[in-house]
């Protein structure tokens, strides 16, 4: 299967997950990948595949809150949260991100 | 996730796996509403949000395997380094498994004895229903109370009762003692207890005439019969009546009481058999047997005692003893009945030993917190060497808490591993424990196998030690900046001045511990010497103790005869060669045997009820010159001291004192009880010094002796001192043949007064030498632990130490300099050891004996000596502090 172009990047997913989630608050998984594509004006569409293992790992990993709660449409669903630890994460998503970027771009100028 | 989430994760994958499906089915339907909405039919909606979301079983697990199998991989990977690590360094594995073992060791081997006394229910069908029928909170019935329950009650659906005894096997001769149990014809089906070979005994062996029969415990079939099928129908002697084996009872089942193992089972009605006379049975004032009952289905132990007390009008008007003081009388009809549980059992050695055990598990809980610091220490000291290790790693991006995790791993697995090896230190100390608490006549018989809450206990005690040592290291390790650390591999001159504040701290803990224990061990020790070497008011040695019964074949003999076969028994004794002098006696002191009386005296009235309460004893003529006890006032008996003539009694100066204070005794009458009445008046003759009765711990008790050649209904069992001039066994085969010639079928059971005294003394003795020897373990640990931090101190002070020699530091300075240090660790943990063990000792005053909990001489002796071992060996390190050649010292960097 030929790699679909707005694939994400690996190890950026995380990223845009936690600053998701800290600008919107509660969000369900769902919610998630509908923001992303949304924001990025659909340059962006999150995996399934890799969204929840993802989600799961960072659960895990205390960034994020996991718990069950019920969407306006009176569906059960489960609804993660970012946790301080989160926060401090996301700042250094943030930052290597941008290093990556600035990386990329100097190396796509000046090669 | 928290910790609950994923344990539940791995416990039960079924939650996990209905979690994950909820919540992919969620994504699943939020996807066909939005396609729906864009105009997709609901079929090609659903098709196209299922191929969107690719294959939603890998999805499912590839989710999943990250809850579950991330943990456990982490934690395998975990174990797998730290064994690594463990094997890298196998003498600090070798000393931390060992000192945690014995500490873990020691706490299951008192938790084990704690579990078998007081924790473990009995062996039989749901012993949660058992209850025991109370009377005013006594646990004692007489044989007609048992039958008026028993045939009036109707709240159990079973009810039994027993009553504990012994039985001489031997049949004449030496006695064979074994323990037994009269048990009611129900016994065995109310509990649910099975034969494995015969049958129990049933409703019908309990019957008035009843026939000799008896059930035989497992190990008694094995030990006495060697397990052969044929012993059912054989008969076995018991105080020298044939009785016929029925059955062989299940091994599982030792009886209702903790701590003995009934060998035989007879029934109630065969105490015909052996007395002769149905007196035992229908007699209203001896008080031997439990009752118990099974409680029905929905009857709770509120509704059976008020059922129960309903029964009591009828129950005192057809058991009421007779001849009771009336205000005793009052007391019986308006008794309170009801019920308790004894699903775990009857036990004598829970009142006598739960204090000690409480005592003891304290003290090994105390041991394992110094090995724990111990262990923390070398865990400190390894850690420094594994900084540069665990800088890099931080450095790297590892989070602190994951390398904590990993730290504790470690300090767990060494946990489990020295409570692997303590598990057999535990069976092997738990035994050996109960064989320091058991008597010779008196063997202590407890179920000690490992079973579940001893494994559960030692697994639990092992995981709180993992924690509690391996936590200050591991939180200390990943705290060091890692730049600091990694630069550190170039030792900085002053180095290790702070670094090291956590394990000495450490050492002060264990310094203020093992003070604890070393005033424990020194009080209980102390305690013990002075019990064993007080005064009694007898001369134990040399003193052979005899009890002989020689009511087989002497059944119809007449008071007389009886009487005269007693004083040429004596006789007879007192001519063997080899003894100096011999007396015969109701009771021996110090034997567990009590009796005591209401007196009445010449211008004497007790200020309260039993004021009047004074211990007896019967006893010959010699009887305090064979003991040893000064006569001080008037006359021994002697043989103007017939039935016929004036009746005569010795007194202690006890009683003496109490009785007639500043007045002399002799003359003076006294009067005892009996019943409501007291007998005829008993002249004084003589005064004797105060003896020891009852236990070597009771301040002097007033003692009245009275006359045995007086006595009108003398027994056919008596007890016999012998002062011997040799050894006291020497003279044992002169004395049974000396018997037999007057007594061939006579029951002979030999001690010596020494021996007695010794047993009376066994609880405090076994504490003692615990507390001895966890007191010496506590200062070894301690000063290991000493040894080993100032060790570590100097040599990680190398440097520093060489630049002041090489600065013109004396040795004695520098050894001044390493002292001092060692002075304010062992200054502080001895100060706050004092105040630990000032509000703590208070906890042992029960077992104490002629010193208070606080005795400031024992704590100065302590701490003197505790002082003086961690001085001494600090020596070591300081000595070779002084010794460094600073040219070698310095050039290492």
């Amino acid at each position: 299967m030929p790699k679909n172009k707005n694939d994400i990047l690996q190890g950026t997913l995380a990223l845009l997950v936690l600053k998701a989630i800290a600008a919107q608050g509660r969000m369900h998984g769902y919610a998630i990948t509908a923001h992303i594509q949304r924001v990025s004006a659909d340059l962006l569409r999150v995996e399934e595949g890799s969204l929840y293992p993802a989600l799961h790992r960072m659960a895990q990993d205390g960034w994020l809150r996991a718990e069950w709660g019920v969407t306006e449409k009176n569906r059960q669903a489960r609804f993660y949260s970012i946790t301080a630890a989160g926060r401090r994460q996301l700042e250094l998503e943030e930052e290597s991100w941008a290093r990556l970027r600035d990386g990329v771009q100097r190396v796509l100028r000046y090669a | 996730m928290s910790w609950f989430a994923r344990i539940r994760n791995v416990v039960l994958p079924n939650r996990l796996s209905d979690d994950l499906d909820r919540e992919l089915s969620f994504h699943i339907a939020e996807r066909i509403d939005d396609l729906v909405a864009h105009g997709m039919t609901p079929d090609a909606a659903r098709r196209e949000a299922r191929r969107q979301f690719g294959n939603y079983a890998l999805q499912k697990e590839s989710t999943r395997d990250r809850d579950v199998f991330r943990w456990l991989e982490t934690l395998l990977a975990d174990l797998r380094y730290a064994l690594r690590t463990l094997r890298a360094a196998p003498a600090f594995a070798i000393v931390a498994i060992l000192s945690l073992a014995l500490g873990i060791g020691a706490n299951a081997a008192i938790f084990s004895l704690i579990n078998a006394v007081m924790l473990k229910s009995l062996p039989v069908r749901q012993p949660e229903e058992l209850m025991v029928v109370l009377r005013d909170s006594s646990k004692t019935a007489t044989n007609p109370i048992w039958e008026y329950v028993r045939d009036h009650q109707d709240v159990f659906s079973g009810t039994l009762a027993y009553g504990q005894t012994q039985f001489n096997l031997a049949n004449g001769g030496q006695v064979r003692n074994v323990d037994a149990n009269w048990v009611s014809g129900a016994y065995f089906s109310t509990l649910g207890v099975r034969a494995i070979l015969g049958r129990t005994l049933l409703p019908a062996d309990d019957t008035r005439g009843c026939p000799a029969v008896a059930a035989i415990s497992s190990s008694f079939w094995q030990t006495e019969y060697g397990g052969s099928g044929a012993v059912i129908g054989r008969t076995v002697s018991l105080d020298g009546h044939p009785f016929q084996i029925v059955g062989v009872i299940d091994p599982a089942f030792f009886g209702l009481d903790v701590g003995s193992h009934a060998q035989i089972y007879t029934p109630l009605c065969a105490k015909t058999i052996m007395n002769g006379n149905d007196k035992w049975i229908d007699a209203r004032s001896t008080w031997y047997l439990h009752i118990v009952g099974r409680r029905k289905a929905g009857v709770t132990p509120a509704q059976a005692s008020a059922r129960l007390q309903l029964l009591m009008p009828g129950l005192v008007e057809a058991t009421l003893p007779p001849k009771w003081p009336a205000d005793a009388v009052a007391r019986y009809q308006k008794a309170h009945m009801e019920v308790a549980s004894v699903a775990t059992g009857f036990s004598d050695l829970r009142t006598t030993f739960r204090k000690a055990l409480f005592v003891l598990m304290t003290v090994v809980g105390i041991v394992l917190l110094i090995a724990c610091a111990n262990v923390a220490n070398l865990l400190l000291a390894r850690a420094t060497k594994r900084q540069h290790e665990i800088a890099v790693r931080l450095a790297l991006g590892a989070r602190p808490a994951r390398l904590i995790r990993q730290l504790l791993t470690e300090s767990v697995l060494l946990a489990f591993m020295g409570a692997a090896v303590g598990i057999f230190f535990a069976i092997w100390g738990s035994r050996l424990l109960v064989r320091l608490m058991s008597t010779s006549g008196n063997a202590v018989a407890l179920d000690l196998s490992l079973d579940l809450p001893v494994l559960a206990f030692t697994a639990a005690v092992a995981m709180a030690t993992g924690i509690l040592f391996g936590l200050a290291p591991a939180w200390r390790a990943c705290r060091v900046a890692p730049h600091n650390a990694m630069k550190s591999q170039a030792r900085g001159v002053a180095d290790g001045h702070s670094r090291f504040s956590m394990g000495k701290a450490l050492v002060v803990v264990q310094i203020a511990l093992s003070l604890l224990l070393v005033v424990g061990a020194v009080l209980l020790l102390g305690s013990w010497r002075r019990l064993a070497t007080v005064n009694p008011g007898f001369r134990s040695d040399h003193v052979l103790l005899l009890a002989a019964d020689w009511r087989s074949g002497n059944e119809s003999a007449s008071p007389e005869q009886r009487s005269s076969l007693r004083r040429q028994m004596l006789e007879r004794l007192r001519a063997v060669p080899g003894v100096r002098m011999a007396s015969a006696s109701e009771l021996t002191p110090i034997s567990g045997s009590g009796w005591n009386n209401d007196i009445k005296a010449d211008g004497y009235t007790p200020a309260v009820r039993d004021d009047g309460l004074v211990w007896m004893n019967e006893v010959s003529d010699g009887y305090f010159s064979t003991m040893g006890t000064a006569l001080v006032a008037g006359r021994d008996f002697n043989a103007t001291d017939v039935p016929g003539a004036a009746r005569v009694a010795i007194v202690n100066e006890a009683l003496a004192q109490k009785v007639f204070g500043a007045h002399s005794a002799i003359g003076k009458h006294i009067q005892v009880a009996n019943g409501n009445d007291f007998d005829p008046p008993i002249e004084i003759v003589g005064v004797v010094g105060n003896a020891k009765y009852e236990s070597m711990r009771e301040t002097p008790q007033p003692i009245a002796y009275i006359s045995m050649a007086q006595d009108d209904d003398p027994g056919l069992s008596v007890n016999f001192e012998i002062r011997t001039v040799g050894p006291t066994t020497a003279i044992i085969p002169g004395i049974k043949a000396a018997v037999a010639q007057i007594a061939p079928r006579a029951s002979l059971d030999f001690t010596t007064l020494d021996r007695q005294v010794a047993e009376s003394l066994r609880l405090p003795r076994t504490l003692a030498t615990l507390a001895g020897f966890f007191g010496v373990l506590a200062l070894l640990l301690a000063t290991i632990g000493l040894y080993g931090i100032m060790s570590y101190t100097v040599a990680r002070r190398r440097n520093e130490i060489g630049v002041r020699i090489a600065l013109g530091a004396t040795q004695g300075r520098v050894i001044h300099m390493v002292m001092s240090e060692v002075g304010r660790i062992v200054g502080v943990g001895v100060i706050i050891g004092t105040l630990l063990t000032l509000s703590v000792t208070r906890l042992v005053s029960a077992f104490l004996y002629g010193v208070k909990p606080s005795d400031p001489a024992t704590i100065v002796l302590s701490a003197a000596t505790l002082a003086i071992v961690a001085i001494v060996a600090a020596m070591l390190p300081a000595w070779r502090a002084a010794r460094l050649d600073p040219v070698t010292a310095l050039r290492e960097n």
